[in-house]
Order: structure tokens, then C-alpha cells, then sequence
């Protein structure tokens, strides 16, 4: 446990020291400010606007910080090697990777809390109240963030930053859909349309189940149980994932 | 005790841009003993980093075995008692040194309290103490391969396993990476090293073992290699003419030429008057005569100037193996 956690820390810290992180911040940021000078477009819905752009900043600049910095970070150490000085040490490859997952996810929670602290903020000035159903929506957002960091670290094990950038970005557009996909397989297609579409519908994530911002916006009710199984479906989810990445990794050689 | 055992190593890659798989360690076979410092010498791509990455456990045998203080290669058991150095180093520039050594002894499972004392030894052992709260990636190399051996060292390891320790290094670091050899010999560590600065391994080694095209073509001792020249003499004329050899050729097993100074080994010491008496008669002066003891360098230039242990043998044909798709 404690390698796992120096990993993480050390992990985290790297992560905090790339320019990237700041740069999506202040990316982020300012997307929110601009929701206040578009707010005045929409008569009697400018707390709507702003918490409707505010989450929607959070969850993307969530999901990009954490496909940039989990694809690089795990290939930028290997490729440099300084994997080796890790890896001849009394430390599980299983240890170092969920070391790694758990420093990005750190570092990912960091960015959703400075944002979540500005949005609150902006909604705070004028003269509106954060609701939990916002906070609620923050903490589905952060561990549909955790999905995407464990897809991120299984193609980060075997293939290139690109395009680990690339198949997790089409994961997490698909994962977006795939509730879609099989309701219009359901309507739409034949029995091998729904075969497939099954299939697809298991295997990708569900990211609709951490998606309760109309809710947060609107101010309707949202289910407790609900974020419950959200929690235990990305905790399954990602540690399936994970499981795969450390069999690829363990048989991993570092020429 | 062996502390590092490899029994028949064997290891093919596969070429980037082909199927066929090439052998590039053929039955590697060598080990360390407790407290031994075993050097580890060989022409470039001859399979040293390859079998040192495999004695970690950083790329697999395809077969062979590997074990460290009796663990497999890669058990976290035996890698715990384990310091390495690669070869240039590269290290997370993000963290200043004292925060790399204490994420290392934290990894090699140090005590928080012990951390801090040990860190400021091994930091001043490795004269870096002045550099302590610098970012590694302001560290020049030679800068790094200090840093690289205050890692290596920090949890006061039993086995010592370093790729090139010298590589990149001034002679003052030099002196100092040789210092602190000598003292872990001395508090009885097993040392394996690679180099190729002959002198340092011949100071400090007590066995070497010289690899070639993936072959372990021969480990010696250091006493047996002294051994090796015994009853040869190196005599050293001034004033040397090449119509001065006729006479004595039978004698001589080899010569050096200088400008005026020639360097001739005589076969055997009941030779050697008749050398310098025919010397002296042809009119040449003699500097010195000095008893000769084979240098690791005559062994490595011997060893690698033989016909090579796979080239040209049938099967060396048979080490590219198709492995389908």
C-alpha cells in the first residue's frame, strides 16, 4: 500500500508541475467568465447558463487534463527510462500502475475542485445559491473522469501517446452514446444489430450514468441510490480495466 | 553463498521491422559470489545491458534462470536487498534531489525516520550535498550519475548491480565512484559492474567475466590473470635498430617500437642475458628490465580478437527463427 501511495504522490506532483495543468485551469476559467457576459442573452436564466457552461467546463476540462496526463506520464517514463529505478525496486508493476491511476485521478480532483470553487464562486456573485444537486453533478463528473483515466492507463501500457489519446477520446465519445446506440438498434435494427449493439453497450463505459447536469441546472430531484450505483459502477468499471492494463503490463519488456 | 546466480541464459528480439526473431543471448551463464566484486567486460552489443536487464527482471529469459539471493529474477524479495545504476541515467526532473532519494527509499521500503540521516549520507558520500534542493533536470551528467549512485546506495543494499558507473564522469568522479566501491567491498557488498575502463575493473574487481556476441567467452580471476604472465620479462632498449633482431627472434615473443625505445617481451627468464648481451653488442642501451605480468587488456584483446564464439558457426545461421504471424 505504501508504494502504491509514493507512487501516487510522486505522480501527483509531476502532474502539478506540468505547465498542461495550469494552462486547462486557466482554459476552464475563463469559460466559465465568458458563461457571465452570455448569461444576459437568456432573460431570467442567467444562474442556468452559468452552472449549464460551468459543469460542462468542469467535465471536459476533467476528461482532457486526464487523457493528456495519463497517456504521457506512464510512456514519458518508460521511454526515458526511468521506469528502471522504480521497477528494480521491491515494486509490483500491479503497484506502480494503480500508483499511477491514483496520481492522476489526484491530480484530476485537484483541477475539478478549483473549478467547482470558481463556479461556485461566479454563482455566488450573482446573487445566486449553489445547490447540492451541483456538487452532486461535480462528483459524477470526477468519477466519470476516473473511467476515462483507467481506459487511458490500459492503452497507455501498449501503444503511443497519440493514439492512446485517440482510442480513449472515441471511448469516451462512444461511452457517451452507448445508451443511445442500443435503444436505436432496439427500434432500428435486426437481430444482429441488436446483437452487436449489445455487445458494445457491455463492454463501453456508460457514461450517462454520471451525467446528472440537467438536473443540477433545473434544480430537479435526483436520486441518492443513484449516485450510489454511479460510485459502484465506476469502482467495477475501473478496476476491471485496471486488471487488464496489469496483465498487459506485467508482460511488458523495457528493452 | 552465491548471491546472483544466471544459469543458461537465452534471449531472442524481434527486429523492428521484421518477424524473425535474432538471438542475442546465447546460454549467458555466470555468478557472484557474497562480498565478490565480479566485473562484467565486453565490446559494444556484445549483451551486457541485455543481461543485466534481465538479471532485474526489466525483459524475461526465454530461457535460463535467474536468481537473486535465491528468488527469481523481478521478485520484489530479492529486488529489496538490490541497488541498481543504469546505464545513463534518467531520472523524473520534476523533483530536486532530496525529493528523488526520498521517493526512492520510501519505494525500497525505508523507514520515514531512517530516510532523512541516510539521505544526508549518501549525499555527501556522492559530494552532492551542495546540490541537495536543485531540480534534477538542472543536473549535468556527471552530476546525474552521482545522483544515480546516491540512489543506488541508499538503502544500503547487499548487491550492488551497475551498468557503466563511470560512464560520464570527470576523473575527480571517477576517483570518488571508485572510493566508494572500495568501501562497500570493504564492508563485505556484492558488487556487479560493467565498464569499460579496464583499469578501474582491474583495481577493484576480484573476478571479471568478458562477454561477446552474447557468449560468456571467459571468467577469470584476478590472482589467475596476474598468473597469466608469469616468467615473461619486458626488456626496454634504447638506441633500437630492426637489424638488431636476427639472433635473438627466438626469444622474443613480442616487441613494441617507440621512436628509439623498443619494448621486447622475452619468452622465459633463463633467455633474458642473452637478450641483453646481444643487445649491447649491436649497441643498444638497456633502460630496464622488468618482470611482465599479463594486463586485463592483453586478455580482453585477445579474447575479442579470437574467432568469435558464434560467427561463422553453422548455428548462428539458425538463431534468426521464424515465429509466424
Amino acid at each position: 500500500m505504501r508504494t502504491i501511495v509514493t507512487v501516487a504522490l510522486n505522480t501527483f506532483r509531476e502532474s502539478v508541475r506540468e505547465k498542461i495543468l495550469a494552462v486547462a485551469l486557466l482554459f476552464g476559467v475563463i469559460l466559465m467568465g465568458s458563461s457571465v457576459f452570455l448569461s444576459p442573452l437568456a432573460v431570467g436564466a442567467k444562474q442556468k447558463i452559468v452552472m449549464d457552461v460551468g459543469l460542462a467546463a468542469i467535465s471536459i476540462i476533467g476528461v482532457l487534463v486526464a487523457v493528456f496526463l495519463g497517456s504521457t506520464l506512464v510512456h514519458k517514463e518508460v521511454d526515458r527510462r526511468a521506469i528502471y529505478l522504480v521497477l528494480t525496486r521491491p515494486v509490483s508493476r500491479t503497484a506502480y500502475l494503480v500508483g499511477k491511476l491514483a496520481g492522476v485521478v489526484a491530480a484530476v480532483a485537484l483541477v475539478f475542485a478549483v473549478m467547482t470553487a470558481v463556479l461556485a464562486g461566479t454563482v455566488a456573485l450573482g446573487a445566486g445559491a449553489v445547490r447540492p444537486a451541483v456538487f452532486a453533478s461535480v462528483y459524477l463528473s470526477l468519477l466519470e473522469t476516473m473511467v476515462i483515466c483507467s481506459v487511458v492507463m490500459l492503452f497507455s501500457t501498449f501503444t503511443t501517446p497519440v493514439l492512446t489519446s485517440f482510442f480513449t477520446l472515441c471511448i469516451f465519445a462512444a461511452g457517451s452514446m452507448s445508451g443511445d446506440l442500443k435503444v436505436f438498434a432496439s427500434k432500428f435494427g435486426g437481430a444482429g444489430m441488436k446483437g452487436v449493439a449489445g455487445v458494445f453497450y457491455c463492454l463501453l463505459p456508460n457514461l450517462r450514468v454520471f451525467n446528472i447536469r440537467h438536473e443540477a441546472v433545473h434544480d430537479l430531484p435526483f436520486r441518492a441510490t443513484d449516485i450510489l450505483l454511479a460510485t459502484l459502477y465506476a469502482a467495477v468499471y475501473s478496476a476491471v480495466i485496471i486488471f487488464f492494463a496489469c496483465l498487459i503490463f506485467r508482460r511488458r519488456e523495457f528493452k | 553463498m552465491h548471491v546472483l546466480k544466471v544459469d543458461g541464459v537465452k534471449k531472442r528480439f524481434r527486429s523492428d521491422m521484421s518477424l524473425a526473431r535474432r538471438e542475442v543471448l546465447h546460454g549467458v551463464s555466470l555468478h557472484a559470489r557474497e562480498g565478490e566484486v565480479l566485473g562484467f567486460l565486453g565490446p559494444n552489443g556484445a549483451g551486457k545491458t541485455t543481461t543485466i536487464k534481465v538479471i532485474l527482471g526489466l525483459i524475461r529469459a526465454d530461457s535460463g534462470r535467474v536468481t537473486i539471493f535465491d528468488h527469481p529474477a523481478g521478485d520484489p524479495r530479492g529486488m529489496a536487498r538490490v541497488g541498481f545504476l543504469p546505464e545513463t541515467p534518467y531520472f523524473h526532473p520534476h523533483l530536486s534531489l532530496d525529493e528523488f532519494l526520498a521517493f526512492c527509499g520510501a519505494l525500497s521500503g525505508m523507514s520515514r525516520s531512517d530516510l532523512p540521516r541516510r539521505i544526508a549520507k549518501v549525499v555527501d558520500t556522492v559530494d552532492l550535498t551542495a546540490h541537495r534542493g536543485k531540480r534534477l533536470k538542472t543536473f549535468s551528467k556527471g552530476m546525474l550519475q552521482r545522483a544515480g549512485l546516491a540512489q543506488a546506495i541508499l538503502h544500503d543494499p547487499d548487491l550492488l548491480i551497475l551498468d557503466e558507473p563511470f560512464s560520464g564522469l570527470d576523473p575527480v568522479g571517477r576517483k570518488m565512484v571508485r572510493d566508494v566501491l572500495v568501501d562497500l567491498k570493504k564492508r563485505g557488498k556484492t558488487i556487479f559492474f560493467s565498464s569499460h575502463i579496464l583499469p578501474d575493473m582491474e583495481a577493484l574487481c576480484d573476478r571479471i567475466c568478458i562477454i561477446r556476441e552474447g557468449t560468456i567467452v571467459k571468467c577469470i580471476g584476478l590472482d589467475e590473470l596476474m598468473r597469466l604472465g608469469e616468467g615473461k620479462v619486458e626488456v626496454t632498449a634504447r638506441g633500437w635498430r630492426a637489424r638488431m633482431l636476427p639472433g635473438i627472434e627466438e626469444y622474443v615473443e613480442s616487441k613494441r617500437e617507440t621512436g628509439v625505445d623498443a619494448f621486447l617481451v622475452v619468452r622465459e627468464r633463463r633467455f633474458v642475458r642473452r637478450v641483453i648481451e646481444h643487445l649491447y653488442a649491436e649497441g643498444a642501451e638497456i633502460l630496464e628490465v622488468a618482470g611482465e605480468r599479463s594486463s586485463l587488456e592483453d586478455l580482453f584483446m585477445r579474447e575479442i580478437s579470437r574467432p568469435g564464439p558464434r560467427t561463422g558457426d553453422k548455428k548462428n545461421e539458425d538463431t534468426l527463427v521464424f515465429t509466424g504471424f
